[in-house]
């Protein structure tokens, strides 16, 4: 069970209460004082960078200083060269995931539904799963070559593999008391599956469907960086092979913010869809 | 469960598949289906593989990897248990460093290796350095959120028992934290195998398991590719299943519900 | 704030100011000289690479001679990621002396890094485009529209978009993907590009029926073929100039021996065991005397080529600056070498033009 990669790592938050009190919480007025509390530490980071720089500390090939990095990251958005990039990085990201999605749901449905189909199935899965996606990379190349296909097999396989697990294993894990409980309400099958099973495993799908997203943007930086000409990743290899660090770490800058809203739109998802729960479980 | 005809024995159905795919695969070499000069057949790989173990090759390769790998593991692990246990112990901790962590976790992997390549130059100390923040990240969070989600009951309890900090620290939390902890540590072996591999690949020149692979590519060697993807996931089974074992036996003590995410 | 606490901050302060500017600048003894080769080279335990005078000092172990009564370890590093690679490995201070192609060195100049040229390895260096092998392609014009592989940041780059710009072709009328040789061969014979910028691989790719070759800079024109150089940093040549004395003048009696004609076929021979076999390499060297392309010399012509380089990679944004290129190279050794060993006008210098000096 715990070898479904993600399916026991970060448990949506409850707000039980948990063993450091917060009374400062609970004093009105402090609130709106919480955010300023996570400035502090950038900032000193961002001054040591600066002051690094100015005193020399690492050579400016190494690190450039961070009013550089912005001017760049500015030069690249003003002359549309970020946003280009990005673009197509993200329609790759975004089909290769659909269709890891879409592969992963209907594997991790059949066979969590269908013991026979598990039986079949998931050893081979498996054995599948257990060659990170970097590992495929040059078996892909030699096979379908550096083009549009390759990333997107990649993308769709890195999605796949948590998606599949931990939809299989959260429709397996419903308990079998809501099962027994549906049956004595004399629930036919659709009604069973639509109205106990599938909102009993939302939690764990998404929870899977998270990390394929986590998964399809690693697998698509690393795909870009190896073999590409365009995108992000190709950006910053770009920027690597021509020394310019700068244009590295803007690229990076992008990738990072990508990531962070990424993240933010699918807790927002996650709030949405499974509003229904109640915390304390 | 159901009545259906079994003339394929339960215990074997797993082994269906793949069979028939090595099949399929062995039909298309042997009857000239497919003339494409990079699908070689089953025994061509097979020979390969024999051809690597004897003469040492995997091993060198293999061992290399793996070194390179634990030394990563070792850093990123200890490194990550630290800051997770100081931002789910100290709340200033987590205001202050939390929400700077968070963000930075967000950028994905990969994006971090020119970075490190110009930061360390050739030799294995940038790869090391990779792999390490490969694992750091999860060991992180999980320890973090599994610090965080020790329910206050059991605290209380342990204080009306009369505990100290230390007593409290060892009886209450590391329990309770501990199966979120493990979880970290189990992807964090996950995610520092496929840095592992991706640093052989990005960075400097080096022997690895990983250069095997990107060697056979670049000489069109399909064998040695396939013989590498086969090795690879055989790792990776290998660490799973050695993590697993271990926290079996570390956490016996935990009855297991049905429901476990 | 603590009184104590803000003392304490201060005091730390004060120190990390201080540490950076503090580096003893005293020269050790030397025990290991340190070379970078930008390039992967083929095989391993050793690695074998052929192709100039500096790959031959590598297979025969000249340098190791040279030092070994001193007790001094010659470390060699190849570097798949070819010039970028080597230039990280400069940046952190890892590497003495590197054989490094135009391009990427003027774009570690361009950013500072401090090195000097002490003498060509490897000049006029072909340039080919391979094709596949049914390809319609026939001149570089025919490749507008068309998809492209060139290892970027190499000198194989510039000088590709140079023969590319003399036509009026620009880095818009085509496809040019970033792909490391090995790669792009692949590539090339997996249609997923169409042409490759190449060196003599394109011909062991032809010659396995993999692809034709296009277009070769040799017979095109001088400008097209690329440079390379051995190059030492400051720092070294501050501390260590009689080492790197010793290496240039073990460079020039390498470079002489083979220089010589009736020494061709054993050249070949042992290149031939190297990344390609023998016939490859001679094809790569039809109609050139062995004086002019294992020339060691830093002529005129030498200078102008990388002077027109570094022009080349600042119009074409490669670089974001144009670095000064005369105050670059240094004769001294050479010259030394040269006087010491009695070859000064052994070798032709060339002028800017491509053509004898005299």
């Amino acid at each position: 069970m715990s070898s479904s990669i993600g399916a026991g790592a970060v448990l949506p938050a409850p707000t039980r209460d948990t063993a450091r009190a917060n009374p400062a919480h609970r004093r009105a007025g402090w609130r709106p004082l919480q955010g300023l509390w996570a400035w502090p530490f950038p900032l000193a980071v961002l001054l040591l960078w600066h002051l690094s720089s100015v005193w020399g500390w690492a050579p400016e090939q190494v690190l450039p200083p961070p009013a550089q990095v912005f001017r760049t990251f500015a030069d690249l958005a003003a002359s549309g060269e970020l946003w280009d990039n990005l673009h197509i990085s993200l329609v790759r990201v975004f089909t290769g995931f659909g269709i890891g999605l879409l592969v992963g749901l209907s594997l991790g449905v059949a066979m969590g539904l269908s013991p026979t189909v598990r039986a079949y199935l998931f050893p081979l899965f498996k054995a599948f799963s257990q060659v990170p996606v970097i590992g495929w990379l040059p078996l892909l190349m030699l096979l379908v070559g550096i083009d549009e296909a390759l990333k997107f097999l990649l993308i769709a396989k890195a999605t796949l593999v948590p998606v599949t697990l931990n939809t299989c294993h959260g429709i397996q894990g419903v308990p079998n008391r809501f099962i027994e409980v549906a049956r004595v309400y004399g629930f036919t099958r659709w009604q069973m599956l639509t109205r106990v099973v599938f909102p009993a495993a939302t939690a764990p799908i998404w929870n899977g469907v998270r990390y394929g997203l986590t998964h399809a943007w690693l697998a698509l930086v690393v795909v870009e960086l190896l073999a590409s000409s365009e995108g992000i990743g190709f950006l910053i290899v770009y920027g690597r092979q021509l020394f310019q660090l700068d244009v590295v770490l803007a690229a990076v800058l992008a990738v990072g913010i990508v990531g962070f809203v990424i993240d933010k739109l699918l807790s927002l998802s996650e709030a949405w869809l499974l509003r229904w729960r109640k915390p304390g479980l | 469960m159901s009545s259906e005809k079994t003339f394929v024995p339960p215990a074997l159905r797993g082994w269906v598949l793949p069979a028939l795919i090595v099949l399929v695969w062995w039909w298309a070499v042997a009857s000239g289906w497919s003339t494409s000069p990079l699908l070689v057949s089953p025994g061509a790989v097979w020979d390969r593989a024999v051809q690597q173990v004897v003469s040492g090759e995997l091993w060198t390769a293999l061992s290399a990897s793996l070194w390179r790998n634990a030394r990563g593991v070792v850093i990123g692990v200890s490194a990550g248990l630290a800051l997770g246990v100081l931002l789910g112990w100290s709340r200033w901790a987590e205001r202050l460093v939390g929400p700077s962590f968070h963000t930075l976790k967000q950028i994905s992997l990969f994006a971090w290796i020119p970075m490190l390549s110009m930061w360390f130059g050739l030799g294995d100390g940038a790869k090391v350095a990779f792999i390490a923040m490969a694992a750091f990240f999860p060991v992180v969070l999980n320890t973090f959120e599994g610090l965080r989600s020790v329910p206050r009951d059991y605290v209380e309890v342990g204080r009306v028992c009369g505990f100290g900090v230390w007593q409290l620290l060892t009886r209450v939390v590391a329990p309770s934290a501990a199966p979120s902890v493990f979880t970290g540590i189990q992807l964090a072996l996950i995610y520092s195998w496929l840095a592992t591999l991706g640093g052989e690949y990005l960075m400097a020149s080096g022997q690895g398991i990983g250069n095997s692979l990107i060697d056979g590519r670049e000489h069109f060697w399909m064998d040695l590719v396939l013989f590498g993807v086969v090795v690879i996931g055989l790792v990776g089974y290998a660490l799973n299943a050695a993590l697993e074992a271990l926290e079996r036996r570390l956490l016996a003590w935990r009855e297991r519900t049905v429901a476990r995410f | 704030m603590h009184p104590r606490h803000r003392l304490g901050l201060l005091a730390l302060a004060i120190t990390l100011s201080t540490v950076g500017p503090l580096r003893a600048q005293t020269p050790e003894p030397l025990k290991v000289i340190r070379i970078g080769v930008a390039t992967g080279g083929v095989g391993s335990n050793p690695i074998r690479h052929g192709g100039t005078t500096t790959a031959l000092a590598y297979t025969d172990g000249a340098f190791e001679e040279e030092f070994r009564k001193d007790g001094i370890e010659i470390k060699w590093t190849f570097f798949k990621g070819a010039g970028p690679a080597v230039n990280e490995a400069l940046v952190n201070k890892q590497l003495d002396f590197a054989w490094q192609g135009d391009l990427p060195a003027i774009v570690a100049r361009a950013n500072g890094v401090k090195t000097k040229l002490i003498a060509g390895s490897g000049v006029r260096t072909g340039l080919y485009l391979a094709v596949q092998p049914d390809s319609g392609i026939q001149k570089l014009e025919d490749l507008k529209g068309k998809r492209v592989a060139v290892f970027k940041g190499t000198n194989l780059h510039l000088a590709a978009v140079a023969a590319l710009s003399a036509r009026g072709i620009k880095e818009r009328d085509l496809k040019l993907i970033n792909l490391d040789l090995a790669s792009g061969r692949t590539a090339l014979v997996n249609k997923d590009v169409d042409a490759i910028f190449d060196y003599v691989g394109a011909f062991d790719l032809r010659d396995k029926g993999l692809a034709k070759v296009a277009w070769s800079a040799a017979a095109d024109n001088y400008k097209f073929t690329r440079q390379t150089h051995l190059l030492v940093t400051d720092d070294f040549a501050a501390q260590h100039p009689q080492a790197v004395q010793r290496i240039v003048t073990t460079l020039v009696k390498v470079a002489h021996r083979y220089s010589n004609e009736a020494h061709r076929a054993d050249l070949f021979e042992r290149w031939g065991k190297t990344e390609y076999p023998e016939k490859i390499w001679r094809e790569d060297f039809i109609g050139q005397p062995l004086r002019v392309r294992l020339s060691p010399l830093l002529d005129a012509f030498l200078v102008s080529r990388y002077k027109e380089a570094a022009k080349d990679a600042y119009a074409l944004k490669l670089t974001r600056s144009l670095p000064e290129i005369d105050s670059w190279f240094d004769r001294r050794y050479l010259n030394v070498a040269l006087k010491e060993l009695k070859l000064e006008g052994y070798w032709p210098a060339y002028g800017t033009d491509g053509q004898l000096a005299h």
